[in-house]
């Protein structure tokens, strides 16, 4: 292998890649766009939901209950008339819960001391039924112990006594106490990018040089296919490695998310991980003919890839075959190497075997790209 | 008369056009892909692969107090069938250590003074959770809660484990909640993502297709051949839409009874609605291509751009998650996605069993895209050589 050619295709390839602002435009805004958009998409919240009320009763609690659910950051409230009506709007999907206060709420309460409040939701919407689940039964338990709400109705013993008693459990949350979404989403976003970007940027240079027929010129000069290879892939890398940092220091500036490891550790290993999803890339160029071909192979190919690598669900909730099969995924590996440094801190002692399995695929994958480039002269 | 021949003369041009274009999608190798292999993959991977139910829960204990009861607990925790057999730890320490390397997802602490606090009242369980993953971490500390409520209350004992999600809450509430779970009692993810499943497999296809189409037709020339004869380029187009609609509804078609055949999983609302409702989105999502290839300078920038847009649309349209919870901005910018109103049809079709009339406003919206984007196209498609 000789360094001087090297040098002299990376060159090449890091100016036919500079020269073509389509090219750049994709490589600048797709990373910062997927950054931004999908970023805010995963909330435990509920302040966005739509919450139905009947509220038939009509008295100080079940005000009392509903100016509660409508306090800032919780539900959004949308009052209809009786219960067909809101059967209809669950129907029709316009909302996903919603809350039937009874006519006799004021009086089952003296009574009995533990009103009974009806609650519907969507399951199909199992996100939303969800988070709201747990709101609900937070805001209308606080409500309904609070003093001030009980004041008017007659004291009774239910409402202190039996919560007392019992095993709390006292939840603590570590690495992101406040529940918040973006961190999760901003940290699998660089697997998002790093997996699906870069193999097609580079399957669709290849192809489109083999369509102009350049391709086959560098293959009659001297250079080797390992240095044809180096040189595509090391520009791009290049590339990539700013692509990186641009998306951490928009991360951090934006949404306030730094890594909690180092910042350093995370952009060697995407860098070393992308160098491989650049060879995923060369081979598929291998195998298409036409760059749109390549193009929808990649799709084809990243696709279910994306899904099973646990960029928006844990993978452990999968079944056993669908876990196998998320560990031969590449980006399985360095979405949770990349979690595992932004979100919880980790070293590289702690990811070291997920480190080797990466580097494992890596090389297998470059040797492989290497043959490809290699066969079709 | 003028009018009415005009228009023969459209359909007749229409026609013809689609019929060259249906004789080659037959012999196109990718429809067979995406109109077959791809719905049936997605099928698979939707139906099986992706939830947000906890599964397989990976925690720890450290039981300081070692009594009946908190063993009780373990056991409780042990005997549900999210939860794995724990790690039992003899410190905080190597908990937190092993939440930190990710191996965890719940650790358990139970105090030294665990039994003699409950024979007092009151008990505390510290469970510490990894909150990297925030639905994850909230959706293990109400299991947890959940089945610790249980050990009290001798009433409820035999019944902890299928009903977690209950339809009341806990007997120490001060609110009788009775909560009712409608359309999918279990809250089961599976039918969640396999109502939003056609959505995919038609983006993907209409995309691709259309984005294609033109582009390909401008390389190799055939454009102009076009061009030369008594067509308009809006006849074309419209040519070039009808087989692709056909092949859309063939993809549906066996995306639900894929769906159907593998989980059970049919449409509760009338078959003939949803295929009413994808045309306007088939319609819209086309346009969207075709622009986009009327656009591009070459296939390999209208693929890209095609993809770019189909990635973001599977996220931000709420197929994946709800897109009631997206923050403002996010959300209204979803609302430009075709994707986003047919994944509410499609909801409201198959989990809901809605008719006709319940869709009219999502399919307005989605004809109105169309409209929009045949108005686009129709200015950037004005009959011109090179």
């Amino acid at each position: 292998m000789s360094f001087r050619r090297l040098a002299v295709l990376m060159l090449r390839e890091s100016r036919a890649t500079l020269r073509d602002p389509f090219t750049l435009a994709i490589l600048v805004l797709v990373p910062l766009g997927a950054l931004l958009l999908f970023s805010s998409v995963m909330s435990t919240e509920v302040s966005g939901i739509t919450l139905g009320v009947v509220d038939a009763s009509d008295s100080h609690l079940s005000r009392r209950l509903l100016a509660d659910l409508r306090a800032p950051g919780t539900f959004q409230l949308r009052p209809y008339p009786d219960r067909a009506s809101l059967d209809r709007a669950l129907v029709g999907g316009e909302i996903a819960v919603a809350v039937v206060l009874p006519p006799d709420l004021e009086r089952d309460r003296r009574r009995r001391g533990r009103p009974e409040v009806q609650v519907l939701y969507d399951g199909t919407e199992v996100v939303l039924a969800g988070n709201s689940e747990a709101a609900l039964t937070a805001i209308m338990t606080a409500t309904a112990l609070d003093p001030i709400a009980s004041a008017s109705v007659a004291p009774v013993g239910a409402a202190g006594g039996p919560r007392s008693a019992g095993i709390a459990v006292v939840p603590h949350v570590l690495f992101n106490p406040r529940l918040d979404g973006v961190p999760f989403m901003v940290s699998g976003t660089f697997g998002f990018v790093m997996s699906f970007l870069t193999t097609l940027i580079v399957a669709v240079s290849i192809v489109n040089e083999r369509a102009a027929g350049t391709f086959e010129q560098l293959q009659v000069t001297p250079a080797t296919s390992i240095e044809i290879l180096l040189g595509k892939v090391l520009p791009l890398g290049g590339v990539f490695a700013v692509d990186v940092l641009l998306m951490m220091l928009l991360a951090g500036f934006l949404f306030g998310v730094w890594p909690a490891g180092s910042g350093l550790f995370f952009l060697v290993v995407s860098v070393f991980y992308q160098l491989f999803s650049l060879s995923l890339g060369v081979i598929i160029s291998a195998t298409s003919t036409t760059a749109a071909e390549a193009v929808s192979k990649t799709v084809l190919l990243s696709n279910p890839l994306i899904l099973l690598s646990g960029f928006s669900m844990p993978i452990q909730n999968m079944p056993a075959v669908f876990q196998w099969l998320a560990e031969v995924v590449p980006a399985t590996h360095y979405i949770r190497v990349s979690r595992a440094i932004y979100l919880r801190g980790a070293g590289p002692g702690q990811v070291a075997w997920e480190l080797v399995i990466i580097a494992g695929m890596g090389i297998a994958l470059v040797l492989l790209a290497g043959r490809a480039i290699g066969r079709r002269t | 008369v003028s009018r009415i021949q005009r228009l023969r003369r459209f359909a007749r041009n229409v026609l013809a056009i689609a019929y060259k274009e249906a004789a080659l999608l037959r012999h196109d190798q990718t429809v067979f892909t995406s109109v077959v292999v791809l719905p049936i993959m997605m099928t698979v991977v939707m139906g099986l692969g992706l939830s947000f139910r906890p599964q397989q829960i990976r925690w720890a204990v450290f039981d300081q107090s070692d009594d009946p009861i908190s063993r009780r607990l373990i056991g409780d925790l042990e005997a549900d069938s999210a939860f794995l057999p724990p790690i039992v730890l003899t410190s905080r320490e190597a908990g937190r250590e092993r939440l930190g390397a990710g191996e965890l997802n719940a650790f358990v602490v139970i105090p030294f003074d665990f039994r003699r606090s409950l024979e007092r009242g009151r008990a505390e369980v510290q469970v510490q959770l990894d909150g990297s993953d925030p639905i994850m971490a909230a959706r293990i500390g109400g299991y947890v809660s959940q089945i610790a409520a249980h050990i009290v209350d001798p009433r409820s004992e035999a019944t902890h484990e299928p009903d977690r999600l209950g339809t009341r809450s806990p007997p120490s509430s001060p609110i009788d909640l009775r909560q009712q779970f409608r359309f999918n009692p279990t809250l089961d993810d599976r039918e969640f993502y396999l109502a939003a499943l056609s959505g995919f497999v038609l983006t993907n296809l209409c995309l691709s297709f259309a984005a294609l189409g033109l582009v390909a037709e401008r390389e190799s020339g055939t454009w102009e051949q076009m061009l030369a004869q008594p067509t308009s380029p809006l006849e074309v187009i419209v040519g070039k839409l009808v087989p692709t609609v056909a092949a859309g509804y063939v993809g549906l078609s066996v995306a639900l009874v894929a769906a159907g055949l593998m989980y059970g999983f049919w449409p509760q609302g009338n078959v003939l609605v949803l295929f009413a409702g994808a045309l306007p989105f088939m319609l819209a999502t086309l346009g969207i291509g075709v622009f986009v290839s009327s656009v591009a300078r070459d296939s390999a920038q209208a693929v890209f751009v095609a993809v770019f847009f189909l990635m973001p649309s599977f996220v931000l349209s709420g197929s994946l998650l709800p897109y009631e919870l997206m923050p403002h901005g996010v959300r209204e910018f979803g609302g430009l996605l075709p994707l986003r109103w047919y994944q509410i049809i499609a909801r409201r079709v198959i989990d809901r069993g809605a008719g006709l009339t319940q869709i009219l406003v999502p399919m307005g919206v989605l004809l109105s895209i169309f409209a929009v984007m045949m108005l686009a196209i129709r200015a950037r498609m004005k009959p011109r050589l090179g």
